[in-house]
């Protein structure tokens, strides 16, 4: 579908120019800051995003890199005015990462430039990334911290430049509270390019185009992207849909699971997630920032289930537009909003589950949009160790796949980041190249995934060994509750984190790891989540658990005991009787 | 010089031969044999030059485009295909870089998945390790292990084994035992190592292009192969030459090792085809429009130049290929795009194909289904005694039933309103190709020409060009053969480089000495092979740099001459202003890293003159048409049926101006002139219809 027709086509091919316009410079943008860049987070992981807002934070475009960085730039913006509204000049690039004002969590930085035309303010470039290290309190990753201040430096609209002229004593600040100077030094010139980027090519649209058609444009495909979201909702039989999950621990005390609830309450056009029935705000860096974080996070999940880009024919550009039928509630003093100075820096886990949630929820009333259970987890995990010859800490922060849940007419994807999380992984090759590590094993899980009519995606295994002595971290959960089948299907399992495996000093460690030091030699193994089936798995088509069985994803036992195929190992044939029998149930 | 271009695609196979001495063009066009498609390239040379009046000895440069490697990856019926790699990584192509095509979606699929060049059950790993960052052998090679896999991909029946280990890159010395050991265990299989392929860091797109080069590898070298033995039979001389992706090009030798070099080998002849006919009209900025039987292939080049699609986006069909690659994009929309209605009711067309055989129902070879050629000769816009210039006859009934059958009789429509309804749905589709690649870039189309070709690219670019209110149409002169014509419009280049990692604050000058020596050498000898005479060679020195903690590399021109301290200074600044015109800013202060040596070596082929000689002596008189005909338009929200003037092409010449309705027949296509519209003919003989004003 296309905007509105207007009577003046000529005004339709400008609008269509200009939206294909705001996308494409978003995506330069990305491309700008990924292959500028120097840590491996950015620019092989592409843990980043970049776009375009107007004077108030309204978002005109989105790269299409990691969705828990984009939707998050509006509330940066937000954070920035909050405290610099009416002395913001041309020239000025503006740094921004406290969480209780806007920012998604600490070490994403957002650098910001602001757009004028004619000396009026008329809009923000902004690009945030993961920095390597941000000087919290252990290298790389952290769970185990008391407060925000644990987090490492907060900037809160600090001007690196001032009026086009650097502002040498925050660059100095900038190298000498990290751990990474050298690094981050070069990963925040490319958010600098990518910003300026980004600047330049819409002052070539409103001096091409001028600047009230390029701003009515945008306003006009905003309009757009809303229009269509809210046609998809009222699809949707009003009511409140609930559902509930347990998240591991909160990193300090691990026998206490953290309950999240979520009710999604479809009103007309209109969604409201209310988290209402969660756990209490955590005392570690457990808890979710609610404007940069969980509201993205709500979000990606309506867009997603309603405005499957798989299943839509036309480009439907993700913008403001998106996020203005859905309304997001948790209490203040959750674990999805939590007061200051509590700490935050680990908040994945908790969006991901809450996602998860929402697709549950809303199965029964659109079966063929959901998925069963996913991993709906990202084990991000961070090596790091001092380098006496350098004088500086190396950090190498590995963003873990996951898998997703069956699907109605087929099964789920398998080793893929999924939900909130599109990365890219770090190539071992590049690992091996640049760190003292090794990869000695990255490939799928061995075990099986949930059963179902539909199965679940099988998880990753990836081994990696220290060596040198080092720091290891890791920010995770999914290690307890396994992902849930759905119509009959199966559960998923649940990851895991091993030091040493398939050794006598093997040690199963929590999902959540601040710091531990770690010997040369040490092998540390992430396992990420199977997935959970969709439908009863008697009703699986025999040839494709022939095909599993082939590609080792199932073994002869459980394609009896979980599908009912009886398969002759040395022929691969299908034992028509036995199967009869074992999918009747008359199997003695 | 007597110069010759063959382009082989999915439905026809074209060929042009051109005379430098007396300017003159032979061209002819004949249906690609697809069961063995030398046979139709080899007869169909021996026919031109025959027409031409000289011997395939005579001829002094040949280059071919092929679209086979692209087809066999499209259709997905490459060879049974092995991978063997190293213990624990037995699933990198399963996982590739762990993200999705598409961020906000459940129901996606991963065509690496869904579709695996090599499912599980064929990925084999043995023990063996070479480690970062030296390539020291840490796991020689375990050869009983690899013995005992060389004999199940025996038993498995395999037809092509990819040999990926882990860092190759650096030290192949385990993957050259592997691949001896099975071809001492299992002759006669091909067999492609990673570290030959593409010598570069990054696991999954080196294991991805290794493994699709196998599995393009048997089909396309045993082709290339016969090509080139015949060709020698029948008396060639000239070296043969295929179209790389890039646009440069590659011996038949270098092709039958690395076809995966080949994947956009035709759309790229069509891109050059097209550049160089906007040029030949006076026009830059140019958007090529390349429709034949199965597939449209889509380029854009602002200010003529060809766009390069970067390393890590260089995919087909979703497989990852890390090598270097022009910016076409493909859409199955043709001439034989099946026109049907699906499971739900849906008018769909394309991007099934009737292909050459059966072909449409209008050839009268058995296809039963309606197709986008049979739908055209319904609306009379196709008159079927006049198509390939009356060499292959169409029964227009037979077109007729089809479309009545499948499509009119469910609808309960008209014949006429069941065909313009495909034809408009065709023509939208490859109007969203389009945009893709141009809008959706930023591109403003009211700024560009579309260049249309192909053998039914004519047909649909007024229309298209409407749509998205392009500036204008060109239609060249010879729009079947324009890809084959954009064969002999390149130079002949070929690209090499080495590794050679040293930085500018103190380089290894002597490796890099050697290492630009080598190259030089290499493609000296190369374009000497060729025929090319030392001053019609040009060698260019490029280095592949970044800055000191930068993980991708940009290239830099750097001098000739000795590599000394002038040299490492020029580098320096040749790389602080590439690295300032790609991203807006250089660092001066910072180290810069070199990676690769490169060395690009052009033979100079004399510029393809544009044909003048159209305007023999006309007075701008638009000639009489050769008839008058009912054709069915869709217009003013309605299907109308009117008198349709019929023009033959060579009638027309430059300063004609021709009103819509209207038809321009030639050999190999129909050019439609759409109500409203009206077109000239301009001073090279192109067609210009002019729709959105602008340029």
């Amino acid at each position: 579908m296309n905007p509105a027709p207007n009577n003046n086509t000529n005004d339709l091919v400008t609008l269509r120019v200009l939206g294909g316009a705001f996308n494409s410079i978003a995506r330069e943008m990305a491309e700008v800051l990924y292959r500028m860049s120097n840590s491996s987070i950015i620019r092989e992981s592409e843990d980043l995003g970049c776009g375009i807002f107007d004077a108030t934070g309204r978002e005109l475009c989105e790269s299409e890199t990691s969705p828990m960085h984009i939707g998050s730039i509006p509330f940066y913006i937000r954070g920035v005015l909050k405290k610099l509204e009416g002395d913001i000049d041309e020239g000025d690039i503006i740094i921004h990462n406290h969480p209780y004002f806007g920012a998604s969590h600490t070490p994403d930085l957002a650098v910001i430039q602001p757009i004028f035309v004619d000396g009026n303010l008329v809009g923000f470039t902004g690009a945030t990334a993961h920095l390597i290290d941000v000087g919290a309190a252990v290298p790389g990753l952290n769970t185990d911290l008391i407060d925000i201040f644990g987090e490492g430096t907060l900037y809160n609209g600090i001007k690196l430049f001032r009026k086009g002229k650097r502002n040498e004593d925050v660059w100095s600040i900038l190298a000498d509270s990290v751990r990474t100077p050298d690094m981050n030094a070069g990963d925040i010139e490319a958010m600098i390019a990518a910003t300026r980027r980004g600047r330049d090519r819409f002052l070539e649209l409103a001096s091409r185009y001028g600047l009230d058609v390029v701003l009515s444009a945008a306003n006009h495909w905003m309009d757009y992207s809303e229009q269509r979201l809210r046609e998809a909702i009222r699809q949707i039989p009003d009511g409140d849909y609930q559902a509930e999950s347990w998240l591991d621990n909160d990193g300090r005390n691990f026998e206490v699971p953290l309950k999240v609830k979520v009710t999604v309450m479809v009103r007309g056009d209109e969604v409201t997630i209310d988290l209402t029935g969660s756990a209490d705000e955590t005392s570690t860096a457990f808890n979710v920032p609610f404007d940069g974080s969980l509201k993205v996070a709500c979000y990606y999940a309506v867009r997603t289930l309603l405005l499957d880009q798989a299943l839509l024919e036309e480009f439907v550009p993700q913008n403001d537009g998106m996020f203005r039928p859905v309304k997001v509630e948790a209490p203040l003093g959750s674990i999805f909003n939590p007061r200051y100075p509590r700490a935050c820096f680990a908040r994945m886990a908790q969006c991901q589950r809450l996602i998860d949630c929402i697709i549950r929820a809303l199965a029964p009333v659109i079966p063929e949009r959901v998925t069963a259970g996913n991993a709906a987890s990202v084990t991000s995990a961070s090596y790091s160790g001092f380098d006496e010859a350098k004088g500086q800490y190396w950090v190498c922060v590995e963003v873990n796949e996951g898998s997703y849940g069956a699907r109605a007419t087929k099964d789920g994807l398998d080793t893929v980041d999924n939900l909130m999380a599109n990365t890219r992984n770090v190539p071992c090759e590049e690992l091996e190249m640049h760190y003292p590590l090794r990869v000695e094993r990255y490939e799928m899980r061995s075990d099986s995934p949930g059963a179902g009519m539909w199965r679940g995606g099988v998880g990753h295994v990836r081994e990696v060994r220290f060596l040198v002595d080092g720091f290891f971290s890791c920010n995770g959960d999914r290690f307890i509750e396994a992902p849930a089948g759905i119509f009959g299907g199966a559960d998923g399992r649940p990851g895991s984190l091993t030091c040493n495996p398939d050794t006598d000093t093997a040690e199963a460690w929590p999902s959540k790891v601040s710091g531990y030091a770690v010997k040369a030699g040490a092998l540390i193994q992430v396992m990420s989540p199977n997935s959970a089936g969709y439908g009863d798995p008697l009703k699986r088509a025999p040839q494709h658990v022939v095909e599993d069985w082939l590609d080792d994803i199932v073994s002869i036992e459980e394609a009896e005991q979980h599908y009912g195929i009886a398969i002759d190992p040395q022929t691969g044939a299908i034992d028509e009787e036995r199967t009869a029998k074992l999918r009747s149930g008359d199997d003695a | 010089m007597k110069r010759v271009g063959i382009d082989v695609g999915g439905t026809h196979t074209d060929l042009v031969l051109f005379d430098d001495e007396d300017h003159t063009l032979s061209v002819l066009k004949v249906p690609t044999s697809v069961d063995d498609p030398a046979r139709a390239s080899l007869d169909a040379l021996a026919q031109l030059c025959e027409d031409a009046g000289c011997n395939v000895g005579d001829l002094d440069y040949f280059m071919h485009g092929t679209t086979i490697a692209t087809n066999i990856v499209l259709e997905r019926n490459g060879a049974k295909t092995g991978l063997v790699t190293t213990e624990g990584f037995r699933d990198i192509l399963h996982i590739a870089r762990h993200k999705r095509p598409q961020t906000f979606s459940l129901q996606l699929d991963l065509p690496w998945q869904s579709h695996p060049m090599v499912p599980r059950r064929r990925r084999f790993a043995v023990r063996e390790r070479v480690c970062g960052p030296d390539g020291e052998v840490l796991t020689p090679l375990d050869e009983e292990q690899m013995r005992s896999v060389a004999q199940r991909l025996k038993e498995t029946g395999v037809e092509a084994v990819s040999i990926c280990f882990m860092f190759s890159f650096l030290n192949p010395v385990n993957e050259i035992r592997a691949r001896e050991i099975i071809e001492e265990e299992a002759p006669g299989i091909f067999v492609t190592t990673s570290h030959e392929v593409v010598p570069q860091y990054r696991e999954y797109e080196r294991f991805s292009t290794t493994t699709l080069n196998a599995f393009v590898g048997p089909k396309t070298s045993a082709y290339l192969r016969r090509m080139e033995g015949e060709l020698r039979k029948s008396g060639l001389k000239a070296p043969l030459h295929l179209m790389q992706s890039s646009g440069g090009c590659a011996t038949v030798d270098a092709a039958s090792r690395k076809p995966v070099s080949l994947l956009l080998s035709g759309p790229v002849g069509g891109l050059l085809g097209g550049i160089w006919c906007g040029k030949s009209a006076g026009v830059d900025n140019v958007i090529s429009l390349d429709v034949g039987g199965t597939s449209a292939d889509i380029g854009v080049a602002p200010g003529g130049e060809m766009q390069f699609k970067h390393l890590l986006n260089t995919q087909i069909a979703d497989y990852h290929a890390m090598i270097p690659m022009a910016e076409v994009d493909a859409i199955g929309a043709g001439g034989g795009s099946i026109a049907y209605l699906d499971a739900g009711g849906q008018f769909q067309v394309g991007p099934r194909s009737a292909g050459a055989n059966p072909g449409p129902a209008c050839y009268g070879l058995g296809g039963s289904e309606p197709t986008a050629t049979d739908c055209l000769v319904a609306l009379g816009w196709i008159d079927p005694a006049r198509f390939l210039g009356g060499r292959l006859p169409l029964n227009g009934d037979l077109a007729r039933q089809a479309i009545e059958k499948h499509l009119a009789g469910p609808i309960g429509s008209s014949v006429e309103e069941a065909a313009s309804g495909a034809i408009r749905i065709l023509t939208h589709n490859m109007v969203q190709a389009i945009e893709v690649n141009s809008v959706r870039r930023g591109y403003d189309p009211r700024d560009f020409a579309l260049v249309a070709f192909g053998g039914a690219g004519s047909v649909f670019a007024a229309a298209i060009a409407t749509e998205l209110s392009i500036a204008k149409v060109i239609i060249p002169t010879a729009p079947g053969l324009t890809s084959a014509l954009g064969l002999l419009a390149a130079d002949i280049s070929y690209d090499s480089g080495q590794t050679v990692m040293t930085d500018t604050a103190d380089p290894d000058f002597e490796a890099l000495q050697s290492a630009y020596e080598a190259l030089e050498s290499d493609a000296r000898s190369q374009l000497a092979r060729d025929g090319f005479a030392e001053g019609q060679i040009r060698l260019l020195r490029y280095a592949d740099c970044r800055y000191l903690g930068q993980g991708y590399e940009l290239r830099a021109e750097a001098g000739g001459g000795p590599v000394d301290e002038k040299f490492a200074a020029h580098l320096r600044k040749s790389f602080d202003r590439a690295h300032h015109r790609a991203y807006g800013s250089s660092f001066p202060d910072k180290a810069v890293q070199i990676v690769n040596a490169r060395v690009v070596a052009v033979g100079n082929i004399p510029e393809l003159p544009v044909k003048s000689d159209v305007d023999g002596g006309s007075t701008g008189q638009t000639p009489e048409p050769r008839t008058t005909a009912p054709a069915a338009f869709h217009f003013d929200g309605r299907i109308q049926i009117v008198d349709t003037q019929r023009f033959r092409r060579t009638d027309l010449a430059s300063g004609h101006r021709i009103e819509g309705p209207a038809i321009i027949e030639q050999m190999d296509t129909t050019t439609v002139i759409p109500p409203n519209r009206t077109a000239t003919v301009d001073h090279a003989g192109n067609i210009i219809i002019p729709i959105a004003g602008g340029m």
